[in-house]
């Protein structure tokens, strides 16, 4: 009976993560939908906008109805949007015409994800590991080195960072490209382009993840500080075990909650991209497609770039809380 | 106890070994540029299509691709030729005949004739006034397709234009000569919006369009049926970026050959590089400051910015000698009035009424002209008595050089010392397009406008300025003069070019005068390129279609 309630308390509690999460989807697609109507100015207008003539208000009217502008916005342009969100149809850029926007995000999506997610590989494997042995030797040499360090690198503007390391390894030393994702001509997907992709990929990477690194290094430092006071740390030295067991079996497990929180909310900006640091290396990802679509007004672009972001947090935020249950069994009694 | 973190700092070397030395084995001679006798030129452009009727953003690869009819550049340099070898009007001044380059060939091989420029030219056309009319990129119905009577191909080798008044337009029009084979069952709506005309494309210039990766680069190769032969280097690469520091590192480092549009500091720092070669070009960019002249919906804070006699008094105040030297690290010549000195067949310094940089003059003339101090607090009142206090909005249009705001705050200086207080906004792109758009379609409110545009030499573009049918289109400060029309309509039939620079001359002094814009600057291109792997291409001009990289000859 204990054990049927306490699955059906997890199945309410799962059941209840989810659906906060699907209303909170529809909200942020809704919010989406009002803010880009919201800004001043007529999108038939801008797609109109430079013209060598002075454009007639019929012609106006005709892109107002191509593109379903003339229709009322609630219910049917609200209805529209959120029926062709739902089968994946973002509409068409305004900048870059003739493409959709959904290809235009997938186009991008490979570039940010392998820019961002391999800089949080590192900065998270790095980071977490630096910060664990420093809270485990409060005080010492790393503690102080990786603190400073982290601190530093926390405050440091990641664009500002990432020009020291162009000059350095790009223009100074002459060992690694400074900007692009890949050599012109290259026969995309071959093994010769990969190994191109990788090398114009250090730069970028290193950037984005010494400029992350320092807040898993200080969570970190600060989980195991508190967990190498407890009272089960004294119980297990008591009984013998080695430093490496008791950190092994005991005080990074416990250490980990708050970091895993971090990593999980974290992965949720992964395919946002870094938007400073793409537009210092002209890496062509989510970030610089932003950049882009901002100058150009391109809502369309802008639109599906933040219905995207708001998705990946919102389900990294499911991950967290769906794992914090894992972990921590107290939360899902 | 001690031996984990030993073996971990063993593994952290190791990988560190493993993963920094191909690297560095393969060191600096594997990534600097390798004098393959490919250009690899580096921009701050957004390239976002390659279908000229739909961009205006893919200039520079379009326009390697296609060639015009005849243009500014065949008309300044003999070899600059584009599809028409050569031209004459008839004696009355309608009939324009022009005679395609025998045998030319489009770059798939197919013959390229004048079917395929009066087909270009027709596409056009027969879409005016159409819903989906052709009006969204550098292919563009203009004011001058409207005036023509009928385009026909005689035969293969000869194109008739016929106008419908006397027009220089069919010597100046910048529209790009596409394939008909490739262009002839798109459709309006497609070839505005949804066709992207992907890579390769299909044109006759020197260098074709073979690759275009969005946020990259564009890669051009040779066109193997290039009617003048195959050009000096084995290829172009266009890297696009959004700021211009990668650029100057690119040339640093030799990954970029070439560089263009840098900023002040980058070009003197790369000045001292002993491989590099810096260089600067006069363009046809205008920066000014606009009043916004408009009158009822739209307009300004105060009904002084309507009255010729306060912006004259204004432009008394704006010192550009001071604006070049410091804002602009003197790369660029003092504004003076509408048509800029690329404009060589155009250009006058109209010394005579020029105004002169005088804070006392600027006051006397305000005094003058009924906008007093009356209450002594320093700030002047208009003439209902509401105390000065302009917004002064500033932004630079996408794929124009910046504007440096030093060269807004000296303005805002200048007329706070007027007793004009002024605020600044610094505006993005999108939202200046948005601000300074037509009254009629939201645009106005602001009072002083710091922006800048970026025309050709000819006449239609260096009055549209005060064009009142591109009112929030190119004209800017709203502002509507029927004798500047009159003259812009006269330019616009006369072929003469001593008469045209006549007419040109008067609506420059006529707006001079008149003074809904001061002009502040003409800006230089600034550039750079490498002297390890190329010879230049004999001058420092700016070549107004494409820069002649065909011809750079290598080491």
């Amino acid at each position: 009976m204990a054990t049927c309630g306490q699955g059906g308390r997890t199945s309410r509690r799962i059941g209840g993560i989810v659906l906060r999460a699907i209303v909170t989807l529809l909200m942020v697609a809704i919010l989406n939908f009002i803010l880009f109507r919201v800004i001043p100015g007529d999108p038939a207008g801008l797609l109109l906008d430079g013209s060598r003539s002075a454009v007639t208000s019929e012609q106006i009217e005709a892109q107002r109805e191509r593109w379903g502008l003339d229709r009322p916005l609630i219910p049917d342009q609200v209805l529209d949007y959120l029926s062709a969100t739902a089968k994946g149809d973002l509409g068409y850029s305004f900048k870059f015409r003739g493409q959709r926007v959904s290809d235009l995000l997938l186009d991008r999506l490979p570039a940010t994800i392998a820019l961002v997610g391999v800089a949080q590989i590192i900065a998270i494997s790095a980071g977490v590991m630096l910060g664990i042995y420093a809270g485990w030797r409060r005080g010492g040499a790393v503690d102080t080195i990786a603190t400073g360090g982290s601190l530093a690198l926390y405050a440091t503007p990641s664009f500002w960072l990432g020009m020291v390391l162009v000059v350095v390894f790009s223009t100074k030393l002459g060992w690694l490209p400074g900007y692009g994702a890949y050599s012109p001509g290259a026969d995309t997907g071959s093994l010769a382009w990969l190994a191109d992709y990788l090398r114009h990929l250090v730069l970028p990477a290193s950037t984005v993840a010494l400029g992350i690194m320092g807040q898993y290094v200080l969570v970190a430092r600060a989980a195991m500080s508190d967990v190498v006071a407890e009272d089960y740390m004294v119980t297990a030295r008591a009984k013998g075990l080695t430093s490496g067991q008791m950190l092994l079996r005991h005080a990074f497990r416990n250490a980990m909650l708050p970091v895993v929180t971090l990593v999980t909310l974290n992965l949720g900006y992964v395919v946002a991209g870094a938007i400073t640091v793409e537009t210092v290396f002209a890496w062509p990802g989510i970030g610089s497609l932003t950049v882009g679509a901002l100058n150009a007004r391109d809502y369309p672009v802008l639109q599906g770039v933040f219905l995207l972001l708001g998705t990946s947090i919102v389900f990294a935020n499911l991950i967290a809380d769906l794992a914090y249950g894992l972990l921590d069994p107290r939360v899902t009694q | 106890m001690n031996k984990l973190p030993v073996q971990r700092r063993d593994v952290i070397k190791a990988i560190l070994l493993a993963t920094t030395a191909p690297w560095v084995m393969q060191s600096k001679g594997a990534f600097a540029s390798s004098c393959d006798n490919i250009v690899r030129l580096g921009a701050t452009y957004s390239p976002d299509s390659m279908n000229p009727f739909a961009t205006w953003s893919s200039f520079w690869p379009t326009v390697f691709t296609y060639d015009y009819l005849v243009a500014v550049d065949a008309q300044r340099h003999s070899d600059r030729k584009g599809f028409a070898k050569e031209w004459s009007v008839a004696d009355d001044n309608l009939t324009w005949t022009f005679k395609i380059w025998p045998g030319m060939k489009w770059s798939d091989g197919k013959s390229a004739t004048a079917r395929d420029a009066a087909f270009t030219y027709n596409y056009l056309r027969d879409s005016i006034g159409k819903p989906d009319e052709l009006n969204a990129g550098w292919n563009s119905v203009d004011d001058g397709l409207k005036n023509v009577k009928s385009i026909i191909a005689l035969d293969d080798e000869t194109l008739q234009i016929v106008t419908k008044e006397p027009t220089r337009w069919p010597l100046d029009n910048t529209i790009l000569i596409v394939p008909e084979h490739i262009w002839e069952d798109i459709s309006y709506a497609d070839a505005r919006s949804t066709f992207r005309n992907d890579p390769p494309l299909v044109g006759t210039g020197p260098m074709i369009v073979s690759e275009f990766q969005q946020g990259q680069f564009v890669r051009l190769t040779p066109n193997p049926y290039f009617r003048n032969g195959q050009p000096e280097t084995a290829g172009l690469i266009l890297h696009h970026f959004d700021t211009a520091d990668p650029i100057a590192q690119g040339l640093k480092s030799g990954a970029l050959a070439f560089g263009l549009g840098l900023t002040a500091a980058q070009w003197a720092d790369l000045s001292k590089d002993p491989n590099i070669q810096v260089g600067e070009s006069r363009i046809e960019q205008r920066n000014w400051l606009a009043f916004n002249c408009a009158s009822g919906q739209g307009e300004g804070s105060t009904k002084a910015l309507q009255d010729p006699a306060f912006r004259d008094a204004i432009g008394y105040a704006i010192d550009q000698k001071t604006i070049v030297e410091r804002a602009f690290r003197r790369h660029a010549d003092p504004g003076v009035g509408l048509v800029y000195p690329a404009a060589s067949d155009y250009y006058s310094d109209l010394s005579d009424i020029r105004r002169h940089f005088d804070l006392a003059e600027a006051g006397r003339r305000l005094d003058a002209a009924g906008y007093r101090d009356t209450n002594g607090d320093g700030v002047r009142e208009d003439k209902e008595g509401k105390r000065f206090q302009l917004e002064l909005i500033a932004g630079t249009r996408g794929g124009n050089l910046q504007i440096p705001i030093a060269a807004v705050q000296l303005i805002a200086g200048w007329l706070g010392q007027i007793g004009i207080p002024v605020s600044v906004t610094q505006l993005e792109p999108g939202a200046l397009s948005a601000r300074a758009a037509a009254p009629a379609k939201g645009g106005g409110g602001w009072d002083l406008l710091v922006s800048n545009d970026w025309g050709s030499p000819a006449p239609a573009s260096l009055l549209r300025l005060g064009n009142r049918a591109l009112i929030g289109g190119q004209n800017q400060s709203y502002w509507i003069n029927d004798n500047f029309n009159q003259i812009l309509s006269e330019v616009q039939v006369t072929i003469d070019l001593k008469k045209s620079q006549e007419l040109v001359d008067q609506a420059a002094r006529l707006i001079y005068t008149e003074a809904p814009y001061i002009m502040l600057c003409y800006p230089f291109l600034l550039q750079a390129h490498r002297k390890d792997c190329f010879e230049g291409w004999g001058t420092e001009d700016f070549i107004w279609s494409y820069f002649p990289v065909d011809r750079l000859r290598s080491k």
